[in-house]
């Protein structure tokens, strides 16, 4: 039976001297093995949502748990369980794979021995292990994405959250990315993923919340959402939801 | 460890692949240290060794002013080309046309005006002494050389030229002002004999460095330029590590350490680790090649002092300031640019009123009390301490307590723009 992995509660954001907030009371649970989407428009409150739970950023009110079902862990330990793809490329350009993720996995506590079997093997999985020993600054944009996400997943974590994964990436990069990200999710990796392309998360998630203006607009298993509002595509649904499209 | 140790090889390999930084923390000092050096002590030399070339017009042509010519050809200072079919004005002409730096002009008076001037002297003298009743002339006109100099001469260098050739005219006319006074109350046979032994026994000068110790360290272009110029090196990683740090924040590696269970002491401590390590290899390279490389080519050889522990605990504590304030540059600068622009120019003027471009005591007074801010001072006072005065504890101790005071401030201002930055 599914358990919730991340329960979000009445979270609310506001930035210091801003003038409002970037959240206004999010709900959201979202269950161990999903496929879950968090879409809405650029400036919507996706990364403040997504730095709020991998704790980056304080919530201003509101709280968050981690595992609450059979063995809720509380900060910082749920750091071991949680994977961050960032949007940006979030590592040294002028090392190698391998290099990276010699690094960032003894970061994320990977034991010594482990480091260099497990990179072999991650950066195999992901079908970088040819340049596993060249210059990252030397690879295009969907190689340095597929670098960014072995980084997030070199400690084997049970949630991955990852922010716009595929953005400015060809259409091979994106296929092999979000395969990859389906074959993981098999293995058990719940997913949460953010992203402004709705025909991507219409294929990809199981389950989806719309964020706009720091407001959950809707949010359930995607095919439920799109009859619940008799739409056939998320990009007619959210312009329902929103009454704008979406850029 | 093991993550401290992760962290530390990943700081290396981010500046082992960095081949520009490392020509800046590594190539660019040794050569500046080299040039520097090297342009000082010739400097030296020019003025305290090697004869000086000098264009030398004798438009008088009397038995003094040849006397004089003489002296000047025969000294150990210059290498006299006599050329006495050229005119007052035509000398400037020469000296841009044919590339000469300085020239003597004699003009015909000047042997005519130095007697008077002798005369005028010796009567005085002698009236007041009551052995003469001659009338003594008010006044008379000032005896005149003219120096002519290359422009680009630099002014304390003709300065110092100036002043030897007015040495020589000052001893001229005291010879010639023994043999009046000497002539005038009769000892006539033994004018000579005075002047030669007034000439003989002039006052000599010994220069004496002062020393906290009963060793004698000559203090030299070397003595002086090595530490200065390593310091300035070892500051100038701010460009290195100043901008890596701001590429690290900008990137989000910073915030992607955030989420992992790692303390960001263990980042912060592995750049300390690496970059304190380059600046002590920076200390090593560069001192070691001042001992063994210099008196190959001719420069003094790197004396270094013999209070070993102090001189590592110097070495130390300031590889230390200059990887804190790279580190304050780098939390505080917003782009990579901000970080090299402002990391070197900082430096400079640091560097500046710290003392190691020119020597601290000839700053105006302004700028003398501005240097206590400066790292690089107390750094620099620390080196001299050792390497010019061959000093003890009690003298390095203030230092070494100043200079924990500017690296506290440095940490204290990283932790906060790091807190504010959410990244702590």
């Amino acid at each position: 039976m599914k358990q919730p992995a991340i329960e979000i509660i009445d979270v609310r954001k506001k930035y210091p001297d801003a003038p409002f907030y970037s959240l206004k009371g999010v709900n959201l649970t979202i269950n161990t093995q999903e496929k879950y989407g968090i879409l809405g428009p650029n400036g919507a409150g996706k990364t403040t949502l997504i730095s709020i739970l991998c704790r980056v950023l304080e919530p201003s009110e509101g709280n968050v748990r981690y595992f609450s079902g059979e063995k809720e862990i509380l900060p910082p330990e749920f750091q071991t369980k949680l994977g961050y793809v960032p949007q940006e490329y979030a590592f040294y350009e002028e090392l190698t794979p391998i290099q990276n993720l010699d690094f960032f996995g003894a970061m994320y506590g990977v034991d010594r021995k482990e480091i260099r079997s497990r990179a072999l093997s991650v950066l195999d999985r992901i079908g970088l292990s040819d340049v596993a020993h060249k210059k990252v600054n030397s690879f295009s944009g969907g190689m340095k994405r597929k670098v960014n996400l072995a980084i997030g997943i070199i400690h084997n974590p049970e949630v991955l959250i990852l922010d716009e994964p595929t953005v400015g990436v060809d259409i091979q990069s994106k296929i092999s990315i979000l395969s990859f990200l389906d074959e993981l999710n098999r293995s058990g990796t719940t997913i949460i993923y953010t992203s402004h392309h709705l025909d991507e998360a219409q294929e990809f998630c199981t389950r989806i919340a719309f964020l706009d203006q720091g407001n959950i607009v809707d949010e359930g298993a995607t095919n439920e959402l799109l009859a619940k509002h008799n739409a056939s595509t998320l990009k007619e649904l959210f312009i329902t939801l929103s009454g704008n499209p979406i850029h | 460890m093991h993550k401290l140790f992760a962290s530390i090889k990943k700081d290396f390999l981010v500046l082992w692949n960095d081949k520009i930084g490392l020509a800046l923390l590594f190539i660019m000092p040794i050569i500046l240290v080299f040039v520097i050096t090297i342009v000082q002590d010739s400097a030296y030399k020019v003025v305290n060794e090697n004869r000086i070339s000098l264009l030398l017009v004798n438009a008088d042509q009397d038995s003094l002013s040849n006397q004089f010519v003489h002296n000047l050809s025969t000294s150990d200072f210059f290498s006299v080309e006599v050329n006495n079919t050229l005119s007052e004005d035509t000398i400037n002409k020469v000296l841009i046309d044919e590339g000469y730096v300085l020239a003597l002009y004699i003009p015909s008076d000047f042997s005519k005006k130095l007697r008077l001037k002798t005369d005028l002297v010796s009567n005085y003298m002698l009236k007041e002494l009551g052995l003469s009743e001659n009338q003594i002339q008010d006044s008379i006109e000032n005896v005149h050389l003219k120096l002519f100099h290359d422009p680009v001469l630099q002014e304390n260098y003709s300065s110092s030229i100036a002043n030897i050739v007015a040495a020589f005219a000052k001893s001229l006319e005291g010879e010639l002002l023994i043999n009046e006074i000497g002539e005038q109350v009769g000892f006539k046979n033994s004018a000579e004999d005075l002047t030669e032994a007034m000439v003989n026994n002039r006052v000599e000068i010994d220069r004496i460095a002062a020393s906290l110790s009963d060793r004698d360290i000559l203090p030299n272009s070397t003595q002086h330029n090595v530490p200065a110029w390593t310091i300035f090196a070892m500051f100038f990683m701010v460009v290195s590590l100043g901008g890596k740090m701001v590429r690290e924040r900008i990137n989000g590696s910073f915030i992607r350490l955030k989420t992992m269970p790692t303390s960001f002491s263990v980042i912060l401590a592995s750049k300390l680790t690496v970059y304190l390590l380059v600046s002590v290899l920076q200390v090593i390279l560069i001192f070691s090649l001042a001992k063994i490389i210099f008196p190959a080519i001719d420069l003094p050889p790197l004396i270094f002092p013999d209070n070993w522990l102090g001189f590592s605990a110097i070495v130390l504590i300031s590889g230390l300031t200059a990887v804190s304030y790279a580190m304050v540059v780098g939390t505080i600068a917003k782009t990579q640019e901000q970080a090299n622009g402002f990391g070197a120019v900082s430096i400079v003027i640091l560097a500046s009123i710290g003392g190691i471009w020119v020597p601290h005591f000839i700053l105006p007074d302004f700028l003398q009390n501005l240097s206590n801010i400066s790292p690089l001072y107390w750094c620099l006072k620390g080196f001299y301490t050792l390497f010019l005065l061959n000093g003890n504890w009690s003298v390095l101790l203030p230092i070494i307590g100043g200079l924990s005071a500017f690296i506290l401030c440095c940490w204290i201002i990283t932790y906060y723009k790091l807190k504010a930055d959410k990244i702590l």
